[in-house]
């Protein structure tokens, strides 16, 4: 495998992390190296309590790692103030959850304009209307979290990561609290932003189905990058994969 | 600040306590101020109508820090007279002498004894006042008077230092006051201090001439100087409201501080996953803070806005009270007051910046992780600074009480009320830790029910709210027992300690008059001896001092305090006159600072009077007197005093209670509704309602005893450690009297407003439900 530093959206070199200290401690990272090319759709999966949620909060600077580096568009996080993670977050990182992404007293366009209005700037007329089009929420602009239904919340939280065009934007199981429906709606999102928009896009997700919109899989174990799926050929291949890593 | 405004419209229930307490706060503070920037010295009315006034000279300031004034004699007063009414535009210059009198009616005198001292004036003074006749004439001869009300040649009964007369009315006045001749006003007051002017063209320029004739025999006084001749007693007035109102305002912004650090700290903790969320998408820790700041300053100036009208439209309502409290003078109209109302506008937004501090600092460190995070676990009940403090309070507290008895008597007082607060913070911030020991003792009984396992287990992991609801409860109850405790136990001892003071079993005591005139002292038999007041000059200082005139006495006899004094002292009377006496003896049982033969005093003070007459006999007849036993005639003043203390305690206390009310309902509210899952839960376990009610009811109530019992405690010390330190000074066993009833009260009304806040939530959420 040849490794590019320059172009790499994001790099993880012998991340570790591990919670809490002595008897007790947990390793849920164990020195990964991973690499997100610009430009692609990566899915990470693997079992409940492989890491994946850790992995995913340490490439965005959400969390520290307690060993290893971890770099963003080039910038490496190590060593970097909490104000400082914070702004670079705030231009290079876009963020979705599993759930409560809104902040509920603001409405659907105030809250895509959240990450502008943080970074100091005024959006410019119509940026934020177009985003929320391009989610197809064009209409529930002035509606409140609470009016919405969990698809269209996911929705918005997709517009509210996408408005800064950062340079990665992560997603940790954006479907897991979706129906068929609305989950294929939010991965074309997805899937759209990479082709359409050159945006990277790194989701992790226990869904085969979901995982086959993506470019790349990884497959973690234990803390470990067990596997590599590249150009999956469809979700009944990435079940295969993840059954094979279950019964080790 | 958009932002701000969307999170205080969205989330208004969060943010109600503060506004209440902001609301209120301002409110008080609004009305406080307003009243005392209205409450200024005025000119009396009876001098407006005179441009230029002359008092005679001050001869330095008392120890109450007012100025001390000597007479001038007839004779300086009326040269002085000549003199300015000699100045280029001066129409007249009228010496303005008072003397007591009293209108009897019925045989009973009227009016207020205190204002009688000064209602009898001169006939030509009431020019100064621009008071004319409105039927009748002038009088002119002995016995003969001009007033307000009855009609010439009618006959009225009064009441004179010399005793009863009935006087003959000339004519009739469009001002209050009784004028008489301006001979027999001279005969009846002891002494000249005031000479007005009446003058035609500028004002300023005849008071600058008379500045220059006068030099330095008075002090002239123009234009707004003139409210500086505001009487003595009624600045005094002014100043015990004064004091009111200041202990409002000061009790306002500390409890409105104490209830917002409260009811911020609550939702910030009850926020964390939100403001977690806001630092994942790219909120800077200094943005987190800014926000809460943004925030309260929305509801700050919301409430600024409610309260500052409340507090201008309840001013005026409140001082008829005040007036009828003796808290402000006789006419006190409250005026309006812009600039006290902007300074508590402003007072509000610093107070509740000043409350969301802590809590703006603490969010700031929320990480953004924690937007992934359930927010009801609660982490941990204490945190570092916490600790640091609550140990440092308890230890700075306790080092104080210990202290005490080497301190200042002065400085006691303030010592002992700072070791309270001390205390009482450093048990708020404690108490997380104390209530879990204390949750298991007291469920102990029933520990058994699902009830009693419920509220136990509850309190037990959510000790910091209960810690919330338990500080303004502990707060309240603890500044409530040190009240009540000091001021009965003070009261008791010194109404035991003047008691003592009077011999006699009884005394002839003045009925409804300021004091006894010498008509009916005569009839008595018994001792007594005439109040009255002298200047003492020694090496260039000049003192007052009380003087009573007593029978069967040659030269001056001084009290025990005063036997440094020189043996021969230069003496200035209230008439203005000055004299060399020599001292004959020091006693230790004076009645006042100096004794003088008591025909000296009548000569030298007309308008004296006799306090009382300890009778050794039956006492006679005579307008105005009653007789008491010595304990009642000492506990008059104490009543007197008393009554103002019991204002002031009633006042302290309702502001008290109710801001904790407001503290305790609102936290209750918070956490309650915060709870509406794990109580929807308990539904689903098969719990009704009135399961849900009788653990937040039980938890409520647990707070509230944990307050009262910390509370109660801390002050229990503080009344202890006072007590100790004072009888170690008098050598004197002291009795603590602790008014329990009030104190329990205060309680109770702390526990129902707790029950109730924490109820309404649930009743709401079922009624919701349905
Ligand atoms: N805050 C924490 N403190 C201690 N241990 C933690 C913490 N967060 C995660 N862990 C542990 O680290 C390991 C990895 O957790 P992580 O949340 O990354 O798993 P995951 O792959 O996302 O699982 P899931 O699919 O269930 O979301 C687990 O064993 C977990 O128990
Ligand atoms: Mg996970």
């Amino acid at each position: 495998m040849t490794i590019t530093t320059i172009g790499t959206a994001v790099r993880l070199r012998a991340v570790s992390r591990i919670y809490g200290t002595g008897e007790s401690a947990v390793t849920a990272l164990d020195a990964v190296d991973v690499d997100i090319a610009p430009a692609t759709f990566t899915a990470v999966m693997g079992p409940s309590g492989s890491g994946k949620s850790t992995l995913l909060h340490c490439a965005a600077g959400l969390d520290r790692p307690t060993g290893g580096e971890v770099s963003i568009d080039g910038v490496s996080l190590t060593g970097l103030s909490e104000r400082a993670l914070t702004k670079l977050r705030r231009a290079r990182v876009g963020f979705v959850f599993q759930a409560f992404n809104l902040i509920p007293a603001l409405s659907a366009e105030q809250n895509v304009a959240l990450p502008l209005r943080l970074a100091g700037r005024r959006p410019a007329a119509g940026e934020v209307r177009e985003m929320l089009a391009e989610v197809g929420l064009a209409d529930r602009a002035r509606h409140r979290p609470s009016e919405l239904s969990g698809g269209q919340q996911q929705r918005v939280a997709i517009a509210r990561a996408l408005v800064t065009r950062p340079a990665v934007l992560f997603a940790d199981e954006p479907t897991g609290a979706l129906d068929t429906t609305a989950s294929r709606e939010v991965l074309r999102l997805l899937r759209t932003a990479v082709d359409r928009h050159a945006q990277t896009v790194v989701m992790v997700t226990h869904d085969p189905y979901a995982a086959a919109h993506a470019d790349r899989v990884l497959l973690l174990a234990d803390g470990r990058v067990a596997d590599v799926l590249d150009h999956p050929a469809g979700a009944p291949e990435i079940a295969v994969r993840m059954a094979r890593l279950e019964e080790r | 600040m958009r932002l701000a405004w969307d999170m205080v419209r969205h989330r208004f229930a969060a943010f109600a306590g503060t506004f209440v307490a902001i609301a209120l706060g301002v409110g008080v503070v609004a009305g406080s101020t307003t009243l005392w920037a209205s409450s200024q010295p005025e000119t009396p009315q009876r001098l407006s109508a005179t441009p230029v006034l002359v008092h005679s000279p001050s001869v330095g300031d008392n120890d109450d820090g007012y100025p001390e004034y000597r007479s001038w004699t007839i004779a300086e007063a009326a040269a002085l007279t000549g003199r300015l009414a000699a100045l280029p535009g001066v129409t007249a210059a009228i010496p303005d002498p008072a003397f007591y009198v009293q209108r009897v009616v019925g045989g009973r005198p009227t009016g207020d004894p205190e204002t009688a001292l000064t209602e009898g004036h001169a006939w030509s003074s009431a020019a100064l006042g621009g008071y004319r006749l409105s039927a009748g004439a002038a009088p002119a001869r002995p016995g003969e008077v001009a007033l307000a009300g009855p009609a010439p040649g009618s006959r009225i009964d009064v009441l004179t230092a010399r005793g009863p007369a009935t006087w003959t009315v000339t004519g009739t006045t469009d001002g209050p006051g009784f004028y008489v001749a301006d001979a027999t006003a001279a005969a009846l007051s002891a002494g000249v201090r005031l000479i007005g002017l009446t003058v035609s063209g500028d004002a300023e320029a005849v008071a600058a001439a008379a500045r220059s004739a006068v030099g330095t025999d008075g002090t002239v006084l123009s234009g707004a100087a003139r409210d500086r001749l505001e009487p003595e007693s009624v600045t005094r007035i002014r100043w015990l409201g004064a004091q009111l109102l200041i202990a409002m305002v000061a009790l306002g912004s500390f409890v409105a501080i104490f209830v917002v650090a409260s009811t911020c700290a609550l939702s910030a903790a009850q926020r964390r996953r939100e403001i977690g969320l806001l630092r994942a998408v790219g909120a800077t820790p200094g943005q987190v803070i800014r926000m809460m700041y943004a925030e309260t300053l929305v509801v700050a100036v919301l409430g600024g806005a409610v309260g500052v009208p409340l507090g201008a439209l309840a001013a005026p309502l409140l001082a008829p009270p005040l007036v009828a409290a003796g808290l402000e003078p006789a006419g006190f109209a409250v005026t309006g007051q812009p600039a006290a109302l902007a300074g508590s506008f402003a007072l509000g937004i610093v107070v509740a910046l000043a409350g969301v501090w802590t809590a703006a600092r603490r969010s700031s460190r929320v990480p953004a992780l924690d937007a992934l995070r359930d927010a009801a676990v609660e982490h941990r009940a204490m945190t570092r600074p916490r600790w640091i403090l609550g140990v440092l309070g308890i230890a700075a507290g306790a080092a104080l009480l210990i202290a005490l008895p080497t301190m200042s008597t002065d400085a006691q007082s303030s010592a002992m009320m700072g070791a309270a607060m001390l205390l009482l913070v450093g048990a708020a911030l404690l108490a997380p830790v104390l209530i879990a020991p204390l949750v298991r003792l007291t469920t102990w009984p029933w520990r058994r029910g699902a009830t009693g396992m419920l509220v136990r287990e509850g309190t037990l992991t959510g000790a910091r709210r209960v810690a919330s609801t338990a500080a303004p409860v502990l707060l309240t109850v603890g500044f409530a027992v040190l009240l009540t405790g000091t001021v009965s136990t003070i009261s008791q001892s010194a109404g035991a300690d003047e008691a003592a003071d009077v011999p006699a079993a009884l005394v002839a005591a003045p009925d409804g008059v300021p004091g006894l005139s010498d008509a009916a002292v005569a009839g008595q038999p018994g001792d007594s001896y005439l109040s009255s007041h002298a200047l003492v000059t020694v090496g260039g200082t000049t003192t007052r001092y009380g003087v009573a005139g007593t029978d069967g006495l040659t030269g001056v006899v001084l009290s025990r305090e005063l036997a440094d004094l020189p043996r021969r002292l230069d003496l200035r009377f209230p008439d203005g006159t000055t004299t060399t006496l020599p001292v004959t003896a020091v006693r230790d049982d004076a009645p006042e600072a100096i004794l003088l033969p008591r025909d000296l005093v009548r000569r030298h003070d007309p308008g004296a009077l006799t306090p009382a007459v300890l009778l050794d006999g039956p006492a006679g007849p005579a307008t105005g007197l009653r007789v008491l036993t010595a304990r009642a005639y000492v506990q008059i003043d104490i009543d007197e005093e008393g009554e103002i203390v019991q204002i002031f305690l009633a006042v302290l206390l309702a502001l008290g209670v109710g801001y904790t009310g407001l503290a305790v309902a609102n936290t209750l509210l918070m956490a309650t509704a915060a709870r509406r899952e794990e109580f929807r839960a308990l539904r689903l376990a098969g719990g009704g309602t009135s399961h849900v009610l009788r653990v937040t009811s039980g938890e409520a109530l647990l707070a509230v005893a944990t307050g009262t019992l910390l509370g109660g405690t801390v002050a229990l010390f503080c009344l202890l450690a006072a007590r100790r330190s004072i009888e170690e000074e008098i050598g004197q066993a002291i009795e603590l009297v602790i008014p329990w009833g009030q104190n329990v009260a205060v309680a109770l009304v702390c526990a129902l407003v707790a029950v109730v806040a924490a109820g309404v939530p649930v009743l709401r959420a079922r009624a919701g439900s349905r």
